[in-house]
């Protein structure tokens, strides 16, 4: 597989983890906390609810497959290195996941707050798990490109060769 | 197939320093050794320190495991003992070796003060035959050649290997001019029994520097304004006497290099690299390449453009690879080196001593994860190669930066020797002045890849295999 071709595919992994993510994110939240959090959230009717929580588990994935891509982005056509002190980039990779992070915790603090709707800290743990913890850190250690493949944090475990 | 070069004087060690560079980025025609016998009375010149010190620093790096398969490092040159061969004792005068006492008052002792003058006659030879060829050919008609060199030959002679030796030294200074002739007849009749066997081959290299020597200096030393009378005198010997050459190369140039510090002899006489060196270096290839058997062919090489040395004028040379016979062009496989040498310089060498002393994070190198981690690589494995690359970078910007003449090899703005770097990293992309896409980042890039080696790749050779890999444009 040439390199164009392991781009192409790496950015359909990004896009496709990150909607199986939000996919994983939106049934597991919905049928282990749905019901009660739709009857707390003034009696709004499941349905209802699982219309507002899906928006709001769009606009997540979003802003954590926007990291991931970014990332990928930047990683493979933005840095450049030139000398021996031009790799790692971790910090670039750092911010993108505390950007990440804090999409997991805050967009479902602020959407529910103006959709009416109620979410709780499990929800937002799911959250960070899908999100933060599989959309963007286990698909940056795959997706990472060869030149930077071991800036995400323990992707020395996962991608070194012996 | 069998090669030896021997190298006469501070020329032929030059020759042998470039033949040196070029055998480590694959130039030779095939894998097998290279045996290498150096001839200079003065053990202490500069220019065959030089050499031995890129033979010595190249000796190690050959043996790491870059496998079978590549260009790289692929001929092992061995060097033959005594290294140099020194045709005088410490100390020794003309009249010494020619035993002048016993002999002053008899003809032979009178036709003797006629040939030789008291000076040339008085001189310790400790600094070499100090540009009079007479006094070399003298003292090496009466040697012999080594006998452990004679013997290499011979066995390899009756095993059946096709024996091919190389001679490279200067026609217009003492050693060189003296050695050539003197050695080839030597090792012609030695192996006379094996004459389909051996080919005996030989640059002889013309004027190319001059020099201002110190007015206030007495000693007998070489004169450059005798360098024309000489080499008309060398030449017309050639064309006048049965030589024992199957080939002979003449190399030289009309613009001389100006030799910035005159020295008789000793560390001293330590001159820059000079592109008429390459040539010859070129020469001896040439010659390794042809079949032991070849019919006479007159051949002139020519360039493009009179002032100017550029890869357009250099012959594609040959080599065998499975016993199959092809072409390959010199420019592809030295640039690929050199941007290897250079990516090394620029990427490794700066971080690797504190990589390996863990005072850096290894993520941002993945290729010290994947090569060097673990991996129990020597750090005299590590030395080896680098004063061996730092040679290399010196030699190369010597080669570039010669007076009165451009040589366009690779960029000499782009980088820097002793010590070696870069200067302009955007420069490495077009550093042979070809364009390319090959950037030091697209090298690093290739260098993380995932890439698998046979058995025989292995520890620090690994390591440079794949950096020499991912060089190739």
């Amino acid at each position: 597989m040439n390199r164009n071709v392991r781009t192409i595919v790496k950015i359909a992994i990004i896009i496709a983890g990150t909607i199986i993510c939000g996919a994983l994110a939106y049934f597991i939240s919905s049928a282990a906390f749905g019901h009660s959090l739709a009857t707390a959230s003034n009696n709004m009717a499941y349905t209802n609810w699982q219309e507002k929580f899906s928006t709001l588990v769009i606009f997540t994935g979003a802003v954590t497959g926007i990291c991931s891509l970014a990332w990928f982005i930047l990683s493979r056509w933005v840095f450049e290195i030139t000398s021996s002190t031009g790799g790692g980039r971790r910090i670039i990779w750092a911010i993108l996941a505390v950007i990440s992070l804090a999409g997991s915790i805050a967009v479902p603090q602020i959407y529910s707050a103006s959709a009416g709707i109620k979410v709780n800290v499990l929800v937002m743990a799911v959250f960070v798990i899908f999100f933060t913890g599989i959309g963007y850190w286990l698909l940056s250690i795959i997706t990472t490109p060869a030149a930077f493949k071991y800036t995400p944090v323990g992707a020395r475990l996962i991608r070194a060769r012996k | 197939m069998s090669y030896y070069f021997i190298s006469i004087g501070g020329s032929g060690a030059k020759t042998l320093e470039a033949l040196t560079h070029l055998c480590a980025a694959g130039a030779m025609p095939s894998r097998g050794d290279l045996n290498i016998l150096a001839v200079d009375p003065d053990s202490g010149n500069g220019n065959l320190e030089r050499s031995s010190t890129t033979l010595n620093n190249f000796a190690p790096v050959q043996n790491l495991g870059v496998g079978n398969d590549t260009p790289l490092f692929k001929t092992k040159i061995s060097i033959i003992e005594p290294f140099p061969w020194k045709p005088v004792e410490v100390d020794m005068t003309l009249d010494d070796l020619m035993g002048y006492h016993l002999q002053g008052n008899n003809p032979l002792g009178s036709l003797y003060e006629v040939l030789y003058t008291q000076k040339e006659r008085g001189t310790r030879l400790n600094e070499g035959f100090r540009g009079h060829p007479s006094i070399g050919a003298a003292v090496l008609a009466k040697k012999s050649i080594p006998r452990e060199f004679l013997d290499k030959i011979l066995g390899d002679a009756n095993s059946g290997n096709e024996v091919k030796i190389f001679l490279a030294g200067s026609v217009f200074g003492g050693t060189g001019a003296a050695g050539i002739p003197t050695i080839s007849r030597l090792l012609r009749n030695e192996l006379i029994e094996k004459s389909d066997k051996v080919s005996i081959g030989g640059v002889l290299i013309l004027p190319y520097f001059s020099f201002v020597a110190s007015q206030d200096n007495r000693d007998l030393f070489a004169r450059s304004e005798n360098f024309h009378t000489n080499t008309k005198a060398a030449l017309k010997y050639y064309a006048q006497k049965d030589n024992v050459f199957n080939a002979m190369y003449f190399v030289g140039d009309s613009q001389r290099a100006n030799v910035k510090n005159f020295s008789v002899g000793a560390s001293s006489q330590r001159n820059d690299a000079h592109i008429v060196e390459f040539y010859s270096a070129l020469a001896a290839l040439d010659f390794f390449a042809q079949p032991v058997t070849q019919t006479h062919e007159f051949k002139c090489i020519s360039r493009s453009d009179s002032d100017n040395f550029s890869w357009m004028d250099f012959p594609t040379l040959t080599e065998s690879v499975n016993e199959q016979k092809s072409e390959f062009e010199l420019q592809k496989r030295f640039v690929q080196f050199a941007r290897f040498i250079f990516a090394y310089i620029r990427f490794v060498k700066p971080v690797l001593k504190d990589l390996l002393d863990g005072k850096r994070s290894e993520y941002q190198y993945p290729w010290f994860v994947d090569y060097f981690s673990g991996a129990g690589i020597k750090n005299t494995d590590i030395k080896n190669f680098e004063d061996y690359a730092e040679a290399f970078v010196l030699w190369l910007k010597q080669l570039e930066t010669l007076e009165r003449r451009e040589v366009s090899l690779i960029k000499s703005s782009m980088f820097a020797a002793n010590p070696a770097q870069i200067l302009h990293p955007d420069e490495f992309k077009s550093c042979d002045g070809s364009k390319t896409d090959l950037t030091l980042h697209e090298v690093w890039y290739r260098l993380s890849e995932n890439v698998s080696f046979d058995s025989s790749v292995s520890g620090f050779g690994r390591f440079l295999r794949r950096l020499y890999d991912a060089c190739k444009v």
